[in-house]
């Protein structure tokens, strides 16, 4: 009651407020948003960045960048489509990106954004040392006030995924203290932060996109708990909470479930153990999981629908490949179902057999068993880890699912499976798990998977400068029109398992449309359509 | 005379700050030591999600922005040598001075954690002399059972409890923050300040009580056997009169003393609190510095805290031999530490 009471008097003195900016403010006026559209929305779905909002430190890099606008955007179907650029072309040898901007937009002091500001924002990214990486890029020159020259060091069709996250800061605005007080082109702007508690932002009048119908956004960073005790209140409008806490009834909300690539699948060492090792000395290699037959047998014993139901509550949907249901994932590389008794003739025609009844098989005294690693904080991992290890005793495959501490992971890397977790809008990640060159650097390609025929698409897709024959390529390395590639109809190089649902708790009144496919992270991803969200109450 | 009272008096200042110098010198070598031979690598940390699209390029260049690529002992120094100047590094954390983001975040948390220690004093205090004098009947018993389910509860655990109850079911009191959301800070008063305070501070008071509680009622019980206590009962003084003039002086000191020394704690539950509330005090970035490996803000906050924590045991022997004159005479000659854990465990 009281709540409810002290919630009012807020509403009444921040209408009160807004209809005071609105008065004294530049005077256009406001088209009508839907009647009943509360001036403000709270938001509950994390998110903070805590180095502050700049983008040339990797702000944004997920969803919407809020204070900034970027080159080039994705829609909701993930395909690329101009934003603050008007046009954009690839010079024949992939060093070359043109970029030519529109000339109406305008950072929030009022200066207009030129290319000088775009050419400024991608070298200082280069350099800044920050979450985004574009050191492909060796200079940035504006050509003229509206057209940009961005000069790689090698050909990278990727790159278009900087054009697509990198906002736009003002060159003579950015210094020391701009994280904490950004200005950009974007549909927001900053009205105060208060770290580790929230983010206030208004409507940027002057925007020259989709205006959004919310005055004022404010986001809470509270932790789960306090997130869902929020929600429970009725004190927000959207609470993204983990999928343990979605089968609550919240009164007042409805819960969304989003596709995402937040994938979870068994990377396998793909070399056997010959006694070689890294430079630091860490053994690479697997005697098992270097055989195509056990991953196969793997990859068709798994349910991954029970996984999902049994583990994930639900809220998921089986994973067949690392980049599911984006625009370059090859449908012809899944496996559909599971087939123990398939799994069971792969292994037979490849000589395993249980020759000593032990339920386990063999073949030249070696048994088919191996050592699964996962995180052992992490509990979902553990869940999928040990419903895997059950699903292929079965066929007569071990799995020991061990629960062990990222250091540990770190030294067991390249000769253990480890059940890993990965999902980006970028295809960088696909060339890095699987590309031969990747082998053993940072977490990429821990396995060493190589094989020519892959490594030939990958890197094709890589220098391609037409977005389309890129996406050609991406798809043909996961499977081609021979049957060649690293999904679980080739190589099988990983047994994906899931792919998780993140989960948010929305207002009745609030349409958020569609939400895009979304990345690793759960929360921050749901605003990239921020500005077409309606109220509809 | 004087002369002599004052020569001493200075050489025990000097004396009490040479140790604090010592104590954070080990403090700062102990934390930088243990920080650089962390299995956990920095750089991962901060890339945490996107380590797919972070190429090794980009990581040399974060290495070199935070100065990874210099020896630890030469880093040390450089710290060492900014420190002496007053200046505490940078966070890599908060992309923020050190000097800045404690100062911020310690106001923020000074409320909490006063105003927490003021509860559990008072509240302790009371509830320990209403136990101690009441010893063996219901009152003591209830007393005492409350104050060991307290003593075993678990802070956050208290604190979800609080907060679901007394915000979700109950609407009093906010559900985060330390101040109202969505509104801008030159609307902020007072009275929302400590509508936000209530309830991390009573959470993170119930972590001091108990103690309080346990060490007071043992100490009036102790006062209430004395001779002086049976004297006086004889000489037909009331309870509450033996409360008021004999006991009461005797109990205070043990609970000021336990007081003043449960600073530390206080600090550490106010980590927990802050966690539950989203209260962006010193506790929240201390975890959020640890799990980054932010040396600079964690090395930092260690020596604030230890500053801290060293000036409450100060203060607790100076108001200890206020309010017991026995240890005032030999404060010149013996070493304090030694006659406050031998009171403690006198008391427990």
């Amino acid at each position: 009651m009281a709540t409810g009471a002290v919630r009012a008097g807020r509403w009444l003195a921040s209408a009160a407020a807004a209809a005071a900016v609105v008065v004294a403010g530049c005077g256009t006026p406001a088209p009508a948003p839907a009647e009943g559209t509360p001036d403000e929305v709270r938001l509950a779905i994390g998110g903070e960045s805590d180095e502050g909002y700049d983008p040339t430190l990797g702000w944004g890099r997920y969803g919407s960048p809020l204070f900034h606008s970027t080159l080039l955007t994705r829609d909701a179907d993930l395909n690329i489509v101009p934003d603050l650029a008007t046009s954009w072309s690839v010079s024949d040898d992939g060093l070359v990106w043109t970029v030519d901007i529109r000339t109406d937009a305008r950072f929030t002091d009022g200066t207009p954004v030129t290319a000088r500001d775009v050419a400024y924002t991608f070298t200082t990214a280069s350099r800044s040392g920050g979450r985004t990486d574009v050191t492909a890029l060796r200079e940035a020159v504006a050509v003229d006030d509206d057209t940009v020259e961005l000069r790689l060091t090698r050909p990278q069709s990727t790159f278009v995924n900087r054009l697509v996250s990198l906002g736009i800061v003002p060159e003579h605005a950015h210094g020391p203290d701009y994280a904490r007080n950004p200005i950009g082109s974007g549909p927001f702007r900053l009205v105060q932060w208060d770290p580790g508690q929230q983010l206030i932002v208004e409507r940027n009048d002057d925007y020259y996109g989709p205006r959004p119908p919310f005055r004022r956004v404010v986001f809470l960073f509270t932790d789960e708990d306090a997130t869902m005790a929020a929600a429970a209140a009725g004190q927000v409008a959207m609470a993204a909470v983990p999928s343990s806490l979605a089968k609550a009834t919240v009164p007042g909300m409805r819960l969304v479930p989003v596709t995402s690539v937040d994938n979870r699948g068994i990377m396998f060492p793909y070399v056997p153990a010959t006694g070689r090792t890294t430079a630091d000395g860490l053994p690479i290699g697997n005697d098992v999981t270097s055989d195509l037959a056990i991953r196969q047998a793997v990859n068709w014993a798994v349910d991954r629908q029970a996984l999902v139901d049994g583990v994930l509550e639900g809220f998921g949907s089986p994973a067949t490949g690392p980049v599911d249901g984006l625009p370059w994932y090859e449908s012809r590389s899944a496996i559909a179902g599971n087939d123990p008794a398939r799994a069971a003739t792969i292994l037979d025609a490849a000589g395993w057999i249980d020759s000593d009844g032990d339920g386990v098989r063999e073949r030249n005294g070696l048994r088919a068993e191996f050592t699964l690693l996962y995180p052992a904080s992490d509990t979902l991992r553990q869940g999928l880890a040990l419903a895997v290890a059950d699903m292929v005793r079965p066929i007569g495959v071990r799995i020991d699912a061990k629960g062990v501490s990222w250091d540990v992971i770190d030294t067991r890397i390249h000769a253990d499976a480890v059940l890993f977790g990965w999902g980006s809008h970028d295809p960088t990640e696909m060339y890095n798990l699987y590309s031969s060159r990747q082998a053993g650097i940072e977490y990429w390609n821990p396995g060493f998977y190589a094989n020519p025929v892959v490594d030939a698409h990958l890197d094709a897709a890589m220098a391609a400068t037409d977005p389309e024959a890129a996406i050609e390529h991406w798809r043909a390395a996961q499977a081609d029109e021979t049957g060649a590639g690293f999904g679980p109809t080739g190589d099988a190089a990983w047994a994906w398992l899931v792919n998780l649902q993140h989960t948010y708790y929305v207002d009745e009144c609030l349409d958020i449309g569609r939400p895009q496919i979304e990345p690793h992270g759960h929360g921050w991803p749901i605003t990239a359509g921020i500005t077409s969200w309606r109220w509809t109450c | 005379m004087l002369t002599t009272v004052l020569a001493s008096l200075l050489a025990e200042i000097a004396r009490r700050i040479l140790r604090l110098v010592l104590l954070l010198a080990a403090v700062a070598v102990a934390s930088f030591v243990l920080m650089v031979n962390s299995p956990v690598d920095p750089i991962s940390v901060y890339v945490g999600a996107d380590i797919a699209a972070i190429g090794p390029q980009q990581r040399a260049l974060i290495a070199e922005r935070w100065g990874f690529n210099d020896p630890p002992l030469e880093r040390f120094g450089a710290w060492l040598g900014n420190l002496l100047q007053g200046d505490l590094g940078y966070s890599l954390t908060f992309n923020q001075p050190v000097g800045e983001v404690i100062a911020q975040r310690f106001l923020t948390s000074l409320a909490l954690m006063a105003v927490a220690w003021l509860l559990s004093g008072v509240i302790g205090f009371g509830l320990g002399l209403l136990a101690g004098v009441h010893r063996g009947r219901t009152l003591d018993r209830v007393v005492t059972w409350w104050a060991y389910t307290l003593a075993s509860a678990p802070t956050f655990w208290v604190g979800l409890l609080l907060l679901y109850v007394f915000s979700v079911w109950l609407g009093w009191t906010p559900l985060c923050c330390a101040v109202p959301v969505g509104v801008v800070a030159d609307e902020v008063d007072l009275l929302d300040r400590i509508h936000h305070l209530l309830l991390p501070a009573v959470t993170l008071s119930i972590v001091g009580v108990a103690p309080v509680v346990l060490h007071t009622r043992q100490a009036v019980v102790e006062a209430m056997e004395s001779d002086f206590v049976a004297f006086a009962r004889a000489q037909g003084e009331s309870t509450s009169g033996l409360v008021l003039h004999r006991v009461l002086r005797n109990a205070a000191a043990p609970a000021l003393l336990l007081q003043f020394s449960s600073w530390g704690e206080l600090f550490g539950g106010s980590v927990l609190a802050e966690q539950v509330f989203s209260y962006p005090g010193l506790g929240a970035a201390t975890t959020q510095a640890a799990l980054a490996q932010d040396v600079p803000l964690l090395l930092g906050i260690a020596l604030f805290t230890t500053v801290f924590v060293f000036v409450g045991n100060q203060l607790g022997d100076l108001v200890h031999a206020w309010v017991d004159p026995r240890v005032r005479r030999p404060r010149l000659t013996a070493g304090r530490g030694v006659r406050a854990r031998a009171l403690a465990e006198e008391a427990a």
